[in-house]
């Protein structure tokens, strides 16, 4: 008798015990299945044949009770436990890294209310988001959370990264929208945040899960504010001379309007992304706004962000290219649009304030062209605050190294060369994507001792480390 | 072995997750590989050095074709085409599910994927070999959905229709398509169903499965098979004998929702026709949220021969929209739609089968 085999039955018993034994997979065409996400590592592997990295179990639990029993066999036997929602994450941060138990969230995936009076929606967070939103709209309303990964992540993914949508400017983010939640704990315990997100009873339990990318527990229930649809929602397009007069505009609209949609693109994806999906061919830096609402202060608004757009020497290019770009606000994403292997490519979203914000988009534009021949960089700003906005930086590299290992140290050069360019003059490390596997060893270097925080949570609940190894720095 | 088309689909989507909140199996089951990008990963994987096994091959069995993949993409990639390619794979390698491999057997020993003998098809009254019109049943109809035949039959009568029907009517081979892709095999047994049609005489073959109907629309064109009639779907035909003033249908007092059938929703684009039934009968009709184009798949009849546990899900996820709308009452124009949602139907719900209604409304 094997030892090893041996333990590894009488765990795949405990499990299929819990969810029943077509709910626990060993099989092949699971692990590879589960062994490739959106980040690009995983992505090159998969194209070069390599073999993703492989769970040993993959567990399908149908409620909190089942994942609260998979925590403690997993805490038990000391076996890594890695979240699984969509798989759609661009940081690695589902790859089950450690092998052991893959938990699938899918299975949970009810809905279970929709309070009217209170405006609230409240799933199961194995649902995929469209689902959500579709059951929203079914009512009238919307949660306002329109990623382009809507249709890809599930409600889980979008709180445990911390996410974001298009519309953010004007609701906010997963961390504004999301009002409670149900959490199972490493140790098994069921909780539930506070029923609702504003209150002075200590420090939001709500915003210390969300984000926590399955480090700190799973999050098995949530509830999310719900907004009536717009009367109306219109969209403006206007072309910037240069960055410093779209920054300043953006800056000085967000202190006079609220629109849903702000994005302003640099002259290196106007004249690339966007020519190619909404037809635009002139030179300059392209930014297109939205205003929803009410139709008679819609109407007002915009009135008053062409006032500012025109004061700040942009050319008002008219309602057109604004629902050009809104109605193929989703395209951008698809195969033959968006980056794909071979290349090598990357997003390294920040965030920061006004002041630093042109700053940073050059730092970071001159650490990845100056240093990395051959590779492109590309930006817009996508989400806009009253301090501050986020730069949607990009980077492409058409013919990477075919060895998979020096393509991976490339790869994490030009990773550290751009986000330590961010942080070095006032960025911070990631804006909406999260951190997972590919940002997690420069998470210290964001931090410093303020680590020690997030350490000594992760410590106190879980102490045996079995929650998403190497992920978060943690 | 895949064709240059297949793998350049597989590759498109083997890193795109859009469409998966689409797929009416994934919905219900949860599974990962239930997606159309793990199909496609797996098909590339396959191409560089992960061979499909046996589970793989149960993992392309595992979706419906339904299309609403293709339907969604806005770049025109489509899933069902590396599926169908995988499934001959399949086939070949002697991998398929042995409840697929029992179906074909079926199809190839009595001619209809229930293995079920001739005399337990619809039994028909004298009808003439040949006839301008030809109402063509399809599987399902002839043998598990008699009640939706001899509705649809009732009414070319009604209307004053000179018609026939086909004795020994013969597979289009859409249901084999399905199992095992388009291979020759399939163009064969289009070929003698093209024929026999031919034999009759018809100018026009009125299709009462819509499943049938897309397959001759596309399948029959691309292999050069020609029909020399006309076709038209079922629910196409009887809206336009209600609008030529042949059939007089009372109205109906009740409330209902509507499930279009996939072929009618996507493969056909034909949306109306049945609504216009529907309100010929002064039926008031909810919409299902997702309808038309974007209409959820419940599964076929050939996915319930060879899967009934996943057909089964596959059809409560469809219900779960029916109840969402407050209706009771769902009512379906396709054979197959008919028998797959009939597996399911929650106790206090109830379904109807459009040419049944249709037929009782018209005296």
């Amino acid at each position: 008798m094997e030892k090893r085999a041996f333990m590894f039955n009488m765990v795949l018993s405990e499990l299929e015990d819990i969810v029943g034994q077509e709910n626990v997979s060993t099989r092949e065409c699971d692990k590879l299945t589960y062994g490739v996400d959106y980040f690009w590592i995983s992505r090159m592997w998969a194209d070069r044949g390599q073999t993703p990295p492989a769970a040993d179990f993959i567990v399908r639990p149908d409620c909190a009770e089942q994942v609260s029993a998979i925590l403690k066999i997993a805490n038990y036997y000391k076996i890594p436990v890695h979240t699984w929602g969509g798989g759609s994450g661009s940081q690695g941060g589902a790859l089950p890294m450690a092998g052991g138990i893959l938990l699938d969230t899918k299975r949970m995936s009810r809905l279970i209310e929709i309070d009217e009076v209170s405006r609230t929606i409240t799933a199961e967070t194995g649902m995929v988001f469209q689902q959500l939103e579709w059951y929203a709209n079914e009512k009238g309303y919307s949660c306002m959370h329109i990623p382009s990964c809507l249709t890809c992540g599930t409600i889980g993914g979008a709180l445990g990264h911390r996410g974001i949508g298009i519309l953010s400017t004007k609701y906010g983010k997963i961390d504004d929208m999301c009002v409670s939640m149900e959490v199972v704990l490493p140790n098994g315990d069921i909780i539930n945040t506070l029923p609702v997100p504003k209150h002075a009873a200590g420090p939001d339990l709500n915003q210390m899960f969300i984000g926590s990318e399955g480090t700190l527990g799973v999050i098995t229930k949530a509830t999310f504010k719900l907004f009536e649809m717009p009367e109306c929602r219109k969209h403006r397009a206007f072309l910037f001379p240069d960055m410093s007069s779209g920054f300043e505009a953006g800056a000085a609209l967000m202190q006079k309007v609220k629109p849903s949609i702000l994005r302003f693109f640099d002259q290196a994806e106007t004249v690339s992304i966007i020519k190619k999906i909404l037809g635009f061919e002139k030179k300059g830096c392209f930014m297109n706004v939205t205003c929803e609402g009410m139709e008679r202060i819609v109407d007002l608004e915009m009135e008053i962000v062409q006032e500012i757009c025109t004061k700040f020497g942009a050319q008002d290019l008219g309602s057109e290219y604004g629902e050009k770009w809104y109605e193929n606000r989703i395209t951008f994403f698809y195969p033959g649009h968006i980056m794909d292997i071979p290349q090598m490519f990357g997003t390294m979203d920040t965030v920061c304030t006004y002041k630093n914000v042109e700053k940073i988009y050059w730092a970071m534009k001159h650490a990845i062209e100056d240093n990395f021949p051959g590779v492109r960089f590309i930006a817009h700003c996508s989400h806009w605050y009253e301090w501050g906005t986020m730069i949607y930086d990009r980077f492409i590299l058409d013919n990477p190294p075919e060895d998979p290992d020096e393509a991976i140290r490339l790869h994490n050069r030009i990773w550290n060369a751009g986000v330590r360019a961010a942080m070095e003059n006032g960025g911070v490390i990631n804006d909406h994507h999260g951190i997972g596997l590919k940002l997690s060893r420069l998470m210290k270097e964001q931090y410093g001792p303020a680590m020690q925080v997030l350490e000594g949570l992760k410590k106190s609940l879980d102490p045996n480390g079995i929650m998403n190894p190497y992920k978060l720095g943690l | 072995m895949f064709t240059q088309t297949a793998l350049k689909h597989a590759d498109a989507c083997r890193f795109c997750w859009m469409c998966r909140h689409l797929c009416p199996v994934g919905l219900k089951t949860g599974r990962e590989v239930n997606t159309p990008r793990a199909k496609g990963l797996l098909v590339s994987l396959d191409q560089r050095g992960h061979a499909m096994d046996a589970d793989t091959a149960q993992a392309m069995y595992e979706c419906t074709l339904c299309g609403s993949c293709t339907n969604d993409c806005a770049t025109g990639f489509e899933p069902p085409i590396f599926i169908r390619e995988a499934r001959t794979q399949a086939i070949v390698e002697g991998i398929a599910p042995a409840p697929v491999e029992k179906v074909i057997e079926n199809i190839q020993t009595t001619g209809n994927m229930f293995g079920m003998n001739a005399e337990d098809r619809i039994p028909l009254d004298a009808m003439p070999e040949t006839a301008e019109v030809l109402l063509y049943l399809g599987q399902t109809a002839a043998y598990r959905r008699q009640d939706m035949a001899r509705a649809a039959i009732s009414l070319m009568r009604k209307a004053g229709v000179s018609f026939t029907v086909m004795q020994n009517e013969p597979d289009t081979g859409c249901a084999l398509g399905d199992l095992m892709g388009y291979v020759e095999d399939v163009r064969a047994q289009a070929q003698s169903c093209a024929d026999a049609i031919h034999a009759t005489g018809a100018k026009l073959v009125v299709l009462l499965d819509s499943y049938d109907a897309a397959f001759i629309k596309h399948n029959f064109a691309a292999w050069g098979i020609a029909l020399n009639a006309e076709t038209t779907t079922a629910t196409a035909y009887f809206a336009n004998l209600v609008r030529e003033g042949r059939l007089h249908p009372e109205q109906l007092s009740m409330t209902a929702t509507y499930h279009d059938a996939t072929p009618l929703a996507r493969d056909l684009d034909e949306h109306q026709p049945a609504r216009d039934l529907i309100a010929a009968m002064g039926i008031s009709l909810k919409e299902m949220f997702l309808n038309r184009r974007m209409a959820k798949c419940c599964g076929s009849e050939v996915f319930l021969q060879y899967a009934p546990e996943l057909a089964h899900m596959t059809a409560e996820g469809r219900w779960d929209d029916v109840r969402r709308t407050g209706m009771t009452t769902l009512i379906a124009a396709d054979p197959q739609a008919l028998d797959v949602l009939s597996q399911a139907i929650p106790e206090d719900m109830r379904l109807c089968d459009l040419f049944t209604l249709l037929d009782s409304a018209c005296r």
